[in-house]
């Protein structure tokens, strides 16, 4: 994540604004992830999917609603991550190059100058 | 937010963007590309392949089917594949020429160019559709206005139809809507498809790659100095400014940017080529387009806008075959023909021996243990198979099939299996090798391995 302007506004004890954003996206991909584990194996019990698991595999309760948690936790992680750097990127950090925000360009009449641009040949 | 913003310029209103139209090398590639993936798009499903829909993922059925091809649940490593092929496709052709994909292949892109195409049939081009825009709402503007609306919802809506064709049999789902019989979830579908296309490629078009797509901020780490991005030459061109034909350019101190900001006019997404680079850019390269028609007109030669290099921009030497693009090539051809390979000798076959959970093994009269197995079984193929079922590493072992293995195509089923095995043939657990193989065709053939237990004998 770009750590522009906020850095010079570092106050002693409080945490960057990196720090903050990871924490941010650990915290709450953790909850959403509790949340799904709660939700899908209050109504599904992975015991009873022993004969319809595509993979061979006979996995125990523990096993699959720890599997479960995990794999919730790496899709909120990885949507998470991905807002903050979408929130923390782009049009507000202006230029691709780091000038700021640029005003929209200009645009003029292209004969204006040009005299001898005759832009009905363009079609 | 103030949006109105003439106070305050931090939060100016970006104008809407009206792209003049172009015509040009790139604008014809493009077209073609638009025929050839929607023209995909829309036929593929009425197409058949030996009898059934060319691409149709049949969702409840768990099965998918493509060109003649059917994949199963158990084929998630081609998913897999097929989801590494196309990042790493992805990270090639974005080190070798940038976002090609976003100019000629993103779904955004190519419906966005259907819907613009069809708002300047019937609005007119830029000029008039500006006028239309600024002017009273009049008996034309209404009439304008209410006919590509309706277009474009018509073309929105056969959109969704066709994508739920894809994972319901086409022809059905078109009779579903001739007779008003659609079920609730495949109208659910098409009405959000529908949408989603009305709103991504009339509504919101260019916004959704500015402000949505993670591509466009993550382009820059795949990029390098020898990457083929479109760039202004500002060493030929500046200073910029406009003049007569028969102006000397050296005499008069000018570069060959004669400033007409067509290139500017031109840019779906609104942005300034000749300030460099910018994550916006989409590369359509409408810009190279615009600007080498000026440059014609003028008499100068092409390319002050092109697909260039950092490297040969700032007259460095650089090589746009490189080790990244040649290790991302080898990699994606080794993947890209191992897939292909995999799927055409695939045998159309899959079975496992599982054993019953309940019982470890019963022993029968006359010296013989049983184990009891359940076969899972798929005929993978497209027509019906018989199989024979042999153990290879024992030949006392009897099998006791409870029904002979007949599977109709791309049937999946189980089948109880007891296998027999007199008691001097060991104790413990056996290591049992079992051939399974179809009686009309031998190269459908597998071997499992299952394991049988027999009671230990105690002491004498």
């Amino acid at each position: 994540m770009t750590d522009t302007n906020d850095e010079r506004h570092e106050v002693p004890g409080r945490w960057s604004q990196r720090k903050r954003d990871i924490g941010i996206i650990v915290w709450i991909a953790f909850l959403a992830a509790c949340v799904g584990t709660f939700v899908i194996f209050a109504v599904l019990d992975p015991d009873a999917l022993n004969d319809a698991w595509v993979l061979p595999w006979e996995m125990g309760r523990k096993l699959a609603y720890s599997l479960g948690f995990l794999f919730l936790f790496m899709v909120g992680l990885f949507a998470s991550a991905l807002t903050a750097f979408m929130i923390r990127s782009g049009p507000q950090s202006g230029h691709s190059e780091g000038r700021g925000r640029r005003p929209p360009p200009q645009i003029r009449s292209p004969e204006e100058d040009n005299p001898d641009l005759d832009l009905e040949d363009l079609r | 937010m103030n949006e109105s913003g003439s106070g305050d310029s931090l939060y100016r209103k970006e104008p809407k963007i009206y792209p003049r139209q172009v015509s040009g090398r790139f604008a014809r590639l493009r077209v073609i590309a638009v025929w050839v993936l929607l023209g995909l798009f829309y036929l593929l499903p009425w197409l058949d392949v030996s009898g059934k829909q060319s691409v149709l993922f049949d969702l409840p059925a768990r099965k998918f089917y493509i060109f003649g091809l059917t994949l199963f649940p158990q084929d998630f490593v081609y998913l897999a594949l097929l989801l590494i092929t196309a990042g790493l496709s992805l990270f090639f052709f974005t080190a070798l020429a940038g976002r090609l994909w976003c100019g000629y292949a993103c779904p955004q892109t190519v419906w966005t160019e259907v819907f613009i195409w069809i708002e300047r049939l019937i609005e007119g081009d830029r000029a008039k559709r500006m006028k239309l825009d600024a002017s009273p709402w009049n008996a034309e503007k209404i009439l304008r206005k209410v006919a590509k609306q309706f277009v474009w919802v018509v073309f929105a809506a056969w959109t969704g139809f066709t994508f739920v064709g894809f994972f319901t049999p086409i022809r059905e789902l078109g009779g579903h809507v001739v007779n008003l019989a659609l079920g609730p979830w495949e109208t659910f579908w098409i009405i959000f498809y529908s949408l989603a296309t009305y709103g991504n490629a009339g509504f919101l078009r260019e916004q959704v790659c500015k402000y949505m797509c993670p591509y466009a901020r993550f382009q820059s780490a795949m990029f390098d100095k020898d990457t083929l991005v479109i760039s202004y030459d500002p060493d030929r061109g500046e200073p910029r400014g406009g003049r007569r034909k028969s102006v000397d350019r050296a005499e008069a101190g000018l570069g060959d940017c004669i400033n007409c900001t067509l290139c500017v006019q031109v840019c779906p997404t609104g942005i300034d080529i000749r300030d460099g680079l910018q994550y916006e850019c989409i590369a359509c390269a409408a810009c190279i387009d615009v600007c080498d028609q000026v440059m014609d007109k003028m008499e100068y030669p092409r390319g002050l806008i092109r697909y260039t290099t950092e490297h040969s921009l700032k007259h460095k030497t650089g090589h746009v075959v490189r080790p990244r693009i040649i290790v991302y090539g080898l990699l994606l051809l080794i993947l890209v023909s191992g897939t292909l390979w995999s799927m055409t000798n695939r045998i159309p076959l899959r079975a496992d021996l599982i054993r019953d959970r309940n019982a470890l093994y019963r022993e029968l009269p006359g010296g013989i243990v049983e184990n009891v197995y359940t076969l899972k079984i798929t005929n993978m193929d497209d027509r019906p198979h018989h199989y024979e079922m042999k153990v290879l590493n024992n030949d006392a072992v009897v099998i006791d099939l409870a029904r002979p293995i007949d599977l109709s195509a791309e049937e999946n089923t189980g089948i109880s299996v007891r296998l027999r095995i007199p008691r001097a043939e060991g104790q413990g657990v056996q290591n049992l090798d079992i051939e399974l193989q179809s009686s009309d065709d031998p190269s459908i053939r597998r071997v499992i391995k299952a394991k049988a237990l027999m009671p230990q004998t105690t002491g004498n």
